[in-house]
C-alpha cells in the first residue's frame, strides 16, 4: 500500500517534471554539421540520417524547447522568409492581408480589443523590417532575431498566430472536423490551439500553412528526424504556393523545420541565403593582379600543418580526401555574392560539401576563425566551370570546405605562394579584386596557361632554403 | 521569465499592467451582472472579485469573494484564483483552492478576468464531479440535494462576516 502510494507519488512527479528550457528563444544560424556531431554517438539510424543532413540543409537554428518551439519556429521563419524575399512592399501587403483575416477572429469570438494588441505587435515588426529593407541598412535579419528573443514580443506574435490558426480551423471546420476528436472543432481549438501552453500539432500546422504561409507565397516543409527506416530525414511538404492560375511559383522562399520527436528547430538550404543583391552596392572591379603583386617575397610562410600535399594528388589516398576531385557540384550554392554581406551575425559556417562530412573537421565548421574562409569559398563557387585543353580533367576547385586551408586550388600542383600567401586567409582583400569576368580567382585559373607569356613558378633549390635568412638573400 | 517592461511608443506589447488596466476599463464600462472585480492597489497585480451564486442552484443569492493574483507572464499564464469566502463545492478545497482546467493547463491568453469569473460562476451550478477536490460534496450533489444545500449554507459566510473575521 505504502509502496503504491510512493509509486503514485513518483508517477505524479515524473508527469509534472519539465526540464528547464535553456538557450535563446531563437538561436543564431549555424552549420547543421552541429546536428551531425550531436548524434555522433546515437543509434545508427540517427547517425546515418544526421550525417546526410548537412549536404542538403546547410544551416540550422535552434528554438528553445519550452513547449512553444513549433509556434515560434513558424512565426519566426514566416518573417524571415519575407526578409529573404527582400521586397519592402510585400510587408505592407502582408499586413493588409493579415488584417483582412480579423473578421475570422471576430467570428470565432475573440474580443477585438484583446487580440489587437498581439496583431499590432506583429504589424510593428512587419513595418520595422520593411523600413530596414527600404533603408538598405542590412539590419533586418538582426532586428528579427532580436525581436524574437524578446519574450514579450515573441509571445505576442505567437499568440496572434495561434488565434489566426484557431479562427482558420473554426471557419473551415468542414475540412478539419474529421481530424479532431468527436468532430468538436471549437473545443479542440480552445484546448489544443488557443491554450497558452500547448505544443503545436498537425492541425495547427496545416491551419497556419493554409492561413498564413501559402497565401504569402512561401513554401513550407517539415523534415522529420526519427527512428523510422531510411537514410535521410522524411520530408513532408505543407505549402507549395501557386500563382493565380494555379501554377507553382518559381523559386519561392521555403520555410523548413526540423522535427525531432517533441521539438522543432529551423533548417535552411545553403541557397536560402543567396543574398539579395539589390541592397548591396556592387563593388567596383579592380584589376586583381595589382593587389596580388605586392609584398609576396617576404611573407610566404609555408602554411598550416594540415596542408598535406599528398592529399592533392588524385588517387593518392583511396578514401576521404581523395574523393574531392571528381564530383563537382554547383547546385548547392547558386549565390552570386559571398555570404559575408548577409548579416554581421558571425560565424556562419561554410557551406558543406556534397560529400558526407568527416567528423574530425566539425570544429572547423563552427569556429569563428574560419568564417573568412567561407566567403572565400563562395567566391570560388561562382567560378564558371572552365575546361581547358591543357588540364581538361581538373576543373577549378569546388568541394573543398572540409579542411579550409588545405586545398584552395585547382590542380595537382604543389602549393604556390600565390595561393597560400597568409593574407589570403584573412579574407579582407580578395572579395574585391576577384570579380573580373574572366580571371576571377585568377591565381587558380588554368586559363593562364594559354597565355604565351605565361611563366610558371619554378622551383629553385637556392631560394627554397633561403627563407630563414632572406634578409641576407635579398641583400646579395 | 519577466516580460519586457517599459511602454512601447506605438502601443504594441501590452505589459501586464497595461493589459490589466485595459481589463479594468472594460469591466467598469461594461459591467457584467453578478460579477465585480477591482484591483487591491496601484500595481494591479492583486485583485478582489465577487461572484453571485447562480439562480436555481444551491448557491443562489449567496455572494462569494475571491482573490486574483497576476504573475509577470500574464496573460500568457493564468492568474492564481482563490475563494476567500468558505465554500462547500466539489471542485474547491477547504482553503479555497480551485480545480478548473482553464486556470491550469487549458489557460489561454484570450481569457481575461471577466471570462474567468463567468467560468467560476458556471462551475458553481455545474460542478465537475468526476475529479473532485471535495469528495463528499461530489457524492452528495446527486445523492442528497437537501443535505448538500444545508452544508453549503452552513459553510457560507457573508462578506460582512468575513470582514468581521479579519479577512
Amino acid at each position: 500500500m505504502a509502496f503504491d502510494e510512493e509509486l503514485a507519488q513518483l508517477q505524479k512527479l515524473s508527469g509534472e517534471y519539465e526540464p528547464e528550457a535553456t538557450g535563446p528563444l531563437v538561436g543564431e544560424r549555424q552549420s547543421s554539421a552541429a546536428i551531425t556531431t550531436e548524434y555522433a554517438n546515437a543509434d545508427p539510424i540517427y547517425r546515418i540520417k544526421t550525417a546526410a543532413l548537412p549536404a542538403k540543409y546547410a544551416y540550422f537554428r535552434t528554438c528553445r524547447g519550452d513547449g512553444h518551439c513549433g509556434w515560434r519556429a513558424i512565426a519566426f521563419t514566416y518573417f524571415e522568409a519575407l526578409v529573404r524575399v527582400g521586397n519592402a512592399t510585400k510587408f505592407t501587403e502582408e499586413e493588409a492581408r493579415l488584417s483582412s483575416m480579423h473578421n475570422l477572429l471576430d467570428s470565432a469570438g475573440f474580443p477585438h480589443d484583446v487580440y489587437i494588441d498581439w496583431a499590432e505587435e506583429a504589424f510593428d515588426l512587419l513595418r520595422e523590417l520593411a523600413q530596414s529593407l527600404r533603408n538598405e541598412d542590412g539590419r533586418a535579419a538582426d532586428l528579427l532575431l532580436h525581436k524574437f528573443n524578446d519574450l514579450g514580443t515573441s509571445l505576442s506574435i505567437m499568440t496572434y498566430f495561434k488565434l489566426l490558426a484557431s479562427a482558420w480551423v473554426q471557419s473551415n471546420s468542414e475540412n478539419f472536423k474529421h481530424f479532431v476528436p468527436m468532430g468538436d472543432v471549437k473545443t479542440y481549438c480552445s484546448l489544443n490551439i488557443e491554450a497558452a501552453n500547448c505544443e503545436i500539432d498537425n492541425v495547427a500546422i496545416v491551419a497556419l500553412s493554409e492561413a498564413i504561409i501559402t497565401p504569402a507565397g512561401i513554401g513550407f516543409e517539415i523534415m522529420y528526424l526519427d527512428r523510422s527506416p531510411g537514410e535521410e530525414v522524411n520530408v513532408t511538404p505543407f505549402s507549395q504556393p501557386t500563382d493565380h492560375t494555379g501554377m507553382p511559383l518559381p523559386n519561392p522562399p521555403v520555410i523548413r523545420l526540423l522535427y525531432r520527436p517533441g521539438h522543432y528547430d529551423i533548417l535552411y538550404k545553403a541557397g536560402d541565403f543567396s543574398p539579395t543583391v539589390q541592397h548591396q552596392p556592387v563593388q567596383p572591379q579592380t584589376p586583381l593582379h595589382v593587389a596580388l603583386a605586392a609584398g609576396y617575397h617576404d611573407s610566404f610562410i609555408p602554411v598550416d600543418s594540415n596542408v598535406d600535399v599528398m592529399t592533392m594528388i588524385p588517387g593518392m589516398y583511396s578514401t576521404g580526401l581523395g574523393q574531392r576531385w571528381p564530383p563537382v557540384s554547383y547546385d548547392f550554392d547558386p549565390s552570386p555574392t559571398p555570404q559575408a554581406q548577409m548579416t554581421p551575425v558571425q560565424p556562419y559556417a561554410p557551406t558543406p560539401t556534397p560529400i558526407t562530412s568527416v567528423p574530425s573537421t566539425h570544429q572547423e565548421y563552427m569556429s569563428p576563425v574560419h568564417a573568412s574562409h567561407m566567403a572565400h569559398h563562395n567566391i570560388q563557387l561562382e567560378q564558371p566551370p572552365v575546361t581547358l585543353p591543357i588540364h581538361p580533367p581538373r576543373p577549378p576547385p569546388l568541394s573543398i570546405e572540409r579542411s579550409p586551408l588545405t586545398i584552395e586550388r585547382g590542380g595537382p600542383f604543389r602549393p604556390s605562394i600565390y595561393e597560400l600567401e597568409p593574407g589570403f586567409a584573412s579574407g579582407q582583400v580578395h572579395s574585391l579584386p576577384f570579380q573580373t569576368a574572366i580571371f576571377r580567382n585568377s591565381h587558380y585559373n588554368t586559363a593562364h596557361f594559354l597565355n604565351p607569356d605565361f611563366q610558371p613558378e619554378e622551383w629553385s633549390p637556392d631560394t627554397e632554403y633561403s627563407t630563414a635568412n632572406k634578409g641576407k638573400y635579398k641583400s646579395t | 521569465m519577466a516580460l519586457s517592461t517599459g511602454t512601447r511608443a506605438n502601443g504594441g506589447a501590452a505589459t501586464v499592467a497595461q493589459r490589466l488596466q485595459k481589463e479594468l476599463m472594460d469591466i467598469m464600462t461594461h459591467p457584467t451582472p453578478g460579477i465585480t472585480a477591482f484591483p487591491d492597489d496601484e500595481n494591479m497585480t492583486r485583485w478582489t472579485a465577487t461572484i453571485d451564486g447562480p439562480a436555481n442552484t444551491p448557491y443562489a443569492s449567496l455572494v462569494f469573494k475571491l482573490s486574483m493574483e497576476f504573475g509577470a507572464t500574464y496573460p500568457y499564464a493564468p492568474p492564481t484564483v482563490l475563494f476567500k469566502t468558505p465554500i462547500y463545492h466539489p471542485n474547491v478545497d477547504m482553503s479555497g483552492r480551485i480545480c478548473l482546467d482553464i486556470l491550469k493547463d487549458k489557460w489561454s491568453a484570450v481569457f481575461n478576468i471577466g471570462t474567468v469569473l463567468l467560468s467560476l460562476q458556471s462551475l458553481l451550478g455545474e460542478p465537475n464531479n468526476a475529479s473532485p477536490l471535495n469528495g463528499q460534496a461530489a457524492e452528495l450533489w446527486d445523492k442528497d440535494p437537501a443535505e448538500y444545500q444545508r452544508l453549503v449554507l452552513a459553510r457560507h459566510k457573508t462578506p460582512e462576516e468575513l470582514d468581521a473575521g479579519g479577512l
